[in-house]
C-alpha cells in the first residue's frame, strides 16, 4: 500500500496516519517517508532544498541546536550525494554545518573524526580527477604557462618557483613550448613547493623525464614545506636567472589566521608590518573601522588588512626576490566574510555552478565525480563553514581584493596577453568544453561558467617604489 | 664527362667509399672553383651516371665549416675565407694550387639509412638541397609559425611559410579551412560525398545496429537535447531495459565518431544512471542528424582543430598513461562509417569546432576517467543540440530563481508551497489543522521568519513556533550586508503554482496526513 502511495499518488490513498508513520521507520537510504516529497519534481525539491538550506544555516548562525537539528534532518530526506546537483550540494553544505555544530562539543568533534584516515594518495588522486574531470585547472596551466613564455623570451636562464607542485602536465606542457621557441629552449630550473615528499619526488620523477627527452637543461628543486612557513632562503635564489612564480589557488590560505589572538592585540601594532610608504594611506582611511566587532574582508581598513600579515609577509618576501613574473590563479568568490550567513551564501553560489560543472561533464554514476564532490569541494565547503580562525584554511577571495593587497606589496599589473585568452578559449572549444566562458577584466582572466566567475588569473610583476 | 676516374657504372663503390672516408674525416677536400664552365643540369630524379658520389656524415653535411684548411684544420664558411687564410702558411707553389682542376660532378647522397635518397642511383646533386632534404625529412622542427603552429626544420621552409600562412583561404561549407586549393577541391568534393551519403542508406545503418532493442541506445542518452517538443510523461527510469553491453557497441562508435571516443561498457552506465528518464525518441533520424551536424562539424575542423591540439596535447596526455586508449581507432573509424551512412544531410549546429582531428589529440585527451570523459563526450553531443528545456535544473538557475520568487511573493504563500494549500484545496481536513498551527502571526513578516517558522512549523510540534518567533529575531539580526536580502527572498514564498501542482498531484495523501504523522513521530 505503501508502494501505491508513492508511485500512485492518486486521491485513492487508503492509509491511515499510522501507516504513513511506519513509513517513517525506514531508513533513510529506502526512501523519503513523505511520498509526495519522493514525487516532487527537481526544480521544486531543488528549491525547497535551498530554503531549507538556508532556514538551518540560520538556525546554527544562531547557534539554536534544536532548530538546526530539525532542519538537518528535514534536508537530510531529500539530499543526496548521488542525487542531481542540488541534493549532491544540499549534502555537503548540511553535513559541513553538522560539523560545525559538533564543534560546540569538541570532545564530541574530536572523538568523531579521531579515526579518519588520511592517505596521501588518495589526496593526490583527487586533484588528479579535479584536473581531468574539469577545465579549470588545465585553462589556468596554459594561461600561466603562455604568461611565462611571452615575459621570458629572450632569457636564458628561467627559474620557476611553482608554490603547491603537485600537477606535472603544467610544466610538461611548458617544457613543450621551452623547447620549441625559436632561440631554443632556456636553461630552465623549477623549484616545487609542497607539504609532501612524495608528490615532490613524482613530480621530479616526471619532469626530469620529460626534460630529457625534449633536450632541454633542466632542474628540479624539490622543497617540503607549508606555505606559511616557508622559509625563502631554501628557494636558492640566483642572480642573473629570470624568475616566474606561479600560484594555483594557494595564495588564499595564507589569509587563515587566529582570530582570537588578532581580536586580543591592537590593530596599531599590526600596522607597523605594512610598509612605511602605506602608512599614511591608512591614516587617511577610517581608523574607526580597525576595532569594529566585524569587519566586512571586502573594506581594506587596517584592521582586516593588519590580519592579513601572514599574507604580507608572504608577499613581501616574494618581492625580494625580485620576480619578473608572478601569474595568481585564484578562485573568485568571497568566502572570507566574517559571517557564516554570508559565507553560506556565497559559497551556495560558487559551488553550484561548480556542481554544475561537473554535471554537465560527467555522469551521476560515476564514482570520480563523487570522489570530487566529496573529497575536494565538500572538503573545501566543510573548512569554510565549520572551521574559523587558523584551522578555516579555504578563504577564497575575489580579484578584487587580491589587487590591491598584491599592488601593496610591490607588484605591478602585467596584463596577460590575448594570445593566453586565445589559447584558452580554443582549448574550451577543441575539447568541447560547452558552457564555459573567458572573460577578460583589466587584464585579468577570468573563468566563468555561464557568466558565473570561479576562477580568476592575473598576472604581477616585481616594481620598484617610484 | 670525366674520365679519371672509372665511373663505368652510375654506382663506383670504391669511390663512394673513398670519398666517404675522407669526408668522414669531418673534412671535404677543397673543392675546384667550379665556375668557369657552366654547370649542366641533370635531368630531376636521374643524377649524372658519370658523377661523383659524396656520401657525407650528418655532422659534417650539418656542418657549418665546409672549408678546412689541410695544413691546420680550421674550418671556414667560405672557400674564399679559407684561401685567404692559407696564403697565410707560406705554402710553396707548388701547394699553392688547387690539388685537381676538373670539374667533377658531384652528387650527394642522404646520410639516413632509412632515408630513399641513400641509395646513390637516388643522390641529390646539389649540396644546399641534401642539406635541406636532410633537415626536413630526419631533422628536428626548431622553426614553429605563430599563428598557425606548424613546425619547420629548416629556416628558409619557415620564412616561406610565414608569408603565406593566413594569406589564402578556401573555406568548406562544413567550416574547414584550407590554404591550398587543390586540397580545397577534393576536400569539397568528400565532403559533398558524405553529405549526399548519410541522406540516404540511414536505413540501412539500423539493422546492423540492434540486437533487441530496436531503438538505438544512443537515443536514451541523447533525447534530452533533442526534444524539440517537450518530454512527455516519461517512464519510470527502471523500465527501459539496461541495455547489455553487445547492444551499446554500435551506438557507441556513432557516439565516439561525433566525439572520436568509444568506451562502450559506459554508455549503458549513462543511460541508467540519467535519473532522469526521458521519452523514447520515435525518430532516429532527428537524433542522428544531430549528431551528423556535429560530427561533419567535426570531421571538416580537422584542420583547425589539430593545430593548437598540439599545445594542448601535453595537458591531456600528461595525465596517466591509458594504453587502452590506443586501440580505439579502429573502430572509430569503421564507426564513422557507419554513422556517416545513417547520417541526414548536415543540418544544424554549425558553430561546433569539435575536433575529429586527430584522433590521437582526442584519445590522448581521454586520458584517465574513461567514464568521465566518455560522459564527457556523450555530453557534449546532447549540448551539441539547441538548448532544451533542462528536466534538471541546474543548481545556479534554481539559486536564482529561489532569489527571484523570494522577492515576489507574499508570505503566506510559503507555507502554501508546501504543500498546505494542496491539503485546502482537496478539503482534507490536515490542510486546515496545519494552516491554524501556523498562523500565528504569519502574515506580513519579514521571509526570514517566515523561513524560521514555516519549515520547522510544518515537521515540528506547534509550540516550537513561538520559540522561532524569538530565534527569528536573534537569527535575522545576525546577518548584515546585503546578500541577507537573498535569504529574506529565498526566505519568501516558493513558486506557488509549480510547488502546488506537484504537490497536489502527489501530496494529497501525505499533506492529509502531517499532523497525525507529526503527533507520531513528536
Amino acid at each position: 500500500m505503501s508502494g501505491m502511495a508513492q508511485e500512485d499518488g492518486s486521491s485513492s490513498i487508503s492509509s491511515s496516519p499510522l501507516h504513513l508513520f511506519s513509513l517513517m521507520s525506514l531508513s533513510p537510504g529506502i526512501g523519503s517517508p513523505y511520498p509526495w516529497l519522493r514525487e516532487m519534481e527537481s526544480e521544486e525539491r531543488g528549491l525547497y532544498l535551498i530554503h531549507l538550506l538556508v532556514a538551518c544555516a540560520n538556525h546554527v548562525a544562531a547557534g539554536s541546536i534544536e532548530n538546526a537539528n530539525i532542519g538537518l534532518e528535514q534536508i537530510n530526506h531529500l539530499a543526496s550525494a548521488d542525487g542531481d546537483t542540488m541534493q549532491r550540494i544540499a549534502a555537503y553544505f548540511t553535513e559541513a554545518l553538522a560539523n560545525r555544530m559538533l564543534k560546540g562539543w569538541p570532545g564530541l568533534y574530536k572523538a568523531i573524526n579521531s579515526t579518519r584516515i588520511t592517505s596521501v594518495s588518495d589526496e593526490m588522486l583527487v586533484k588528479r580527477l579535479f584536473f581531468d574531470l574539469c577545465p579549470f585547472l588545465r585553462l589556468s596551466y596554459i594561461i600561466t604557462n603562455q604568461a611565462i613564455l611571452e615575459s621570458m623570451e629572450g632569457e636564458k636562464m628561467v627559474h620557476i618557483i611553482d608554490l603547491c607542485s603537485s600537477e606535472p602536465a603544467q610544466w610538461i606542457n611548458l617544457l613543450q613550448s621551452l623547447r620549441s621557441r625559436p632561440e631554443g629552449p632556456p636553461h630552465l630550473r623549477i623549484t616545487g613547493i609542497h607539504q609532501q615528499k612524495e608528490v615532490l619526488e613524482q613530480m621530479a620523477l616526471r619532469l626530469n623525464e620529460e626534460a630529457e627527452k625534449l633536450d632541454i637543461p633542466f632542474q628540479f628543486n624539490p622543497i617540503v614545506s607549508r606555505l606559511d612557513n616557508l622559509d625563502i632562503k631554501c628557494l636558492r635564489y640566483k642572480s642573473g636567472e629570470a624568475l616566474a612564480i606561479s600560484s594555483v589557488l594557494q595564495l588564499h590560505t595564507l589569509l587563515a589566521f587566529d582570530d582570537e589572538m588578532a581580536k586580543k592585540s591592537p590593530a596599531s601594532k599590526r600596522v607597523l608590518h605594512m610598509n612605511s610608504q602605506t602608512l599614511g594611506d591608512f591614516l587617511k582611511k577610517d581608523v574607526t573601522s580597525a576595532f569594529s566587532p566585524s569587519p566586512d574582508s571586502t573594506s581594506s581598513s587596517p584592521f582586516s588588512l593588519a590580519n592579513s600579515a601572514k599574507m604580507m609577509n608572504f608577499l613581501n618576501a616574494l618581492w625580494t626576490l625580485s620576480p619578473k613574473l608572478m601569474v595568481v590563479t585564484e578562485q573568485e568568490s568571497n568566502h572570507n566574510k566574517f559571517s557564516l550567513m554570508d559565507r553560506v551564501i556565497e559559497a551556495l553560489i560558487f559551488y553550484a555552478a561548480l556542481f554544475d560543472c561537473l554535471e554537465s561533464t560527467v555522469p551521476r554514476a560515476s564514482l570520480e565525480r563523487q570522489k570530487v564532490e566529496k573529497m575536494l569541494f565538500g572538503e573545501e565547503i566543510k573548512n569554510i563553514i565549520a572551521c574559523e580562525g587558523i584551522e578555516r584554511r579555504v578563504r577564497h577571495e575575489k580579484l578584487e581584493k587580491w589587487v590591491p593587497r598584491l599592488e601593496l606589496a610591490g607588484f605591478g599589473r602585467v596584463p596577460l596577453s590575448y594570445n593566453g585568452m586565445l589559447l584558452a578559449t580554443r582549448l574550451l572549444q577543441n575539447y568541447g568544453y560547452d558552457g564555459y566562458k573567458m572573460k577578460e577584466e583589466n587584464g585579468c582572466l577570468v573563468i566563468c561558467w555561464h557568466n558565473q566567475p570561479l576562477f580568476s588569473i592575473s598576472a604581477w610583476k616585481f616594481t620598484r617604489y617610484s | 664527362m670525366t674520365t679519371e676516374l672509372d665511373n663505368t657504372s652510375a654506382v663506383n663503390e670504391s669511390t663512394v667509399s673513398g670519398e666517404a672516408s675522407i669526408s668522414s674525416l669531418g673534412n671535404q677536400t677543397a673543392a675546384p672553383p667550379e665556375k668557369p664552365v657552366k654547370r649542366k643540369r641533370n635531368l630531376a630524379g636521374m643524377p649524372d651516371p658519370d658523377a661523383e658520389v659524396i656520401a657525407l656524415s650528418p655532422k659534417t653535411l650539418m656542418a657549418t665549416n665546409r672549408f678546412v684548411c689541410e695544413i691546420c684544420n680550421k674550418g671556414f664558411q667560405r672557400d674564399q675565407n679559407l684561401q685567404l687564410h692559407r696564403r697565410g702558411h707560406n705554402l710553396p707553389w707548388k701547394l699553392k694550387q688547387r690539388t685537381s682542376k676538373e670539374i667533377r660532378k658531384r652528387v650527394y647522397v642522404c646520410p639516413e639509412p632509412s632515408c630513399v635518397h641513400h641509395d646513390p642511383s637516388r643522390a641529390l646533386g646539389d649540396l644546399t638541397g641534401i642539406k635541406k632534404h636532410f633537415c626536413r625529412k630526419h631533422g628536428e622542427k626548431k622553426w614553429k609559425c605563430d599563428q598557425c603552429s606548424k613546425k619547420y626544420a629548416v629556416q628558409s621552409d619557415w620564412k616561406a611559410h610565414l608569408k603565406i600562412c593566413g594569406t589564402r583561404e578556401y573555406k568548406c561549407d562544413c567550416g574547414t579551412l584550407f590554404s591550398r586549393r587543390d586540397s580545397f577541391i577534393t576536400h569539397r568534393a568528400f565532403c559533398d560525398a558524405l553529405a549526399v551519403e548519410s541522406a540516404k542508406g540511414q536505413a540501412e545503418d539500423e539493422p546492423s545496429k540492434k540486437d533487441e532493442d530496436p531503438k538505438p541506445l544512443l537515443i536514451e542518452s541523447a533525447p534530452q537535447s533533442t526534444s524539440t517538443a517537450s518530454p512527455p510523461p516519461p517512464p519510470p527510469p527502471a523500465s527501459l531495459p539496461p541495455p547489455p553491453p553487445t547492444t551499446t557497441t554500435p551506438a557507441v562508435p556513432v557516439t565516439s565518431s561525433v566525439l572520436c571516443i568509444a568506451k562502450t561498457p559506459d554508455l549503458p552506465e549513462i543511460s541508467k544512471s540519467n535519473n532522469d528518464s526521458r521519452p523514447v525518441l520515435e525518430n532516429p533520424s532527428q537524433l542522428v542528424a544531430g549528431l551528423t551536424g556535429s560530427s561533419s562539424g567535426s570531421c571538416s575542423s580537422t584542420n583547425t582543430g589539430s593545430t593548437s591540439s598540439s599545445v594542448f596535447a601535453s595537458l591531456f596526455a600528461s595525465s596517466t598513461a591509458s594504453k587502452t586508449l590506443q586501440p580505439q581507432p579502429q573502430p572509430q573509424t569503421t564507426g564513422y562509417k557507419d554513422l556517416i551512412r545513417s547520417m541526414t544531410q548536415p543540418t544544424q549546429t554549425p558553430d561546433l569546432t569539435l575536433p575529429s582531428s586527430a584522433q590521437e589529440t582526442i584519445s590522448l585527451c581521454l586520458s584517465t576517467n574513461q567514464g568521465s570523459s566518455i560522459f564527457r563526450t556523450a555530453g557534449q553531443e546532447l549540448r551539441q543540440y539547441a538548448p532544451p528545456p533542462q528536466p534538471t535544473m541546474s543548481a545556479t538557475a534554481l539559486l536564482q530563481k529561489a532569489a527571484q520568487m523570494g522577492a515576489s511573493a507574499s508570505g503566506a504563500s510559503l507555507l502554501r508551497g508546501y504543500g498546505l494549500d494542496a491539503g485546502q484545496r482537496d478539503d482534507t481536513d490536515g490542510g486546515a489543522s496545519i494552516g491554524l498551527g501556523l498562523g500565528v502571526g504569519y502574515d506580513g513578516r519579514s521571509g526570514l521568519e517566515e523561513l524560521m517558522m514555516g519549515t520547522p512549523s510544518v515537521y515540528g510540534p506547534k509550540h516550537t513556533t513561538l520559540d522561532f518567533l524569538g530565534l527569528g529575531m536573534a537569527a535575522g539580526g545576525g546577518t548584515t550586508n546585503g546578500l541577507s536580502a537573498l535569504m529574506t527572498s529565498i526566505g519568501g514564498s516558493l513558486d506557488v503554482t509549480a510547488a502546488v501542482s506537484s504537490f497536489g498531484r502527489g501530496g494529497r495523501a501525505g499533506s492529509g496526513e502531517f499532523t497525525g504523522k507529526d503527533m507520531g513521530t513528536q
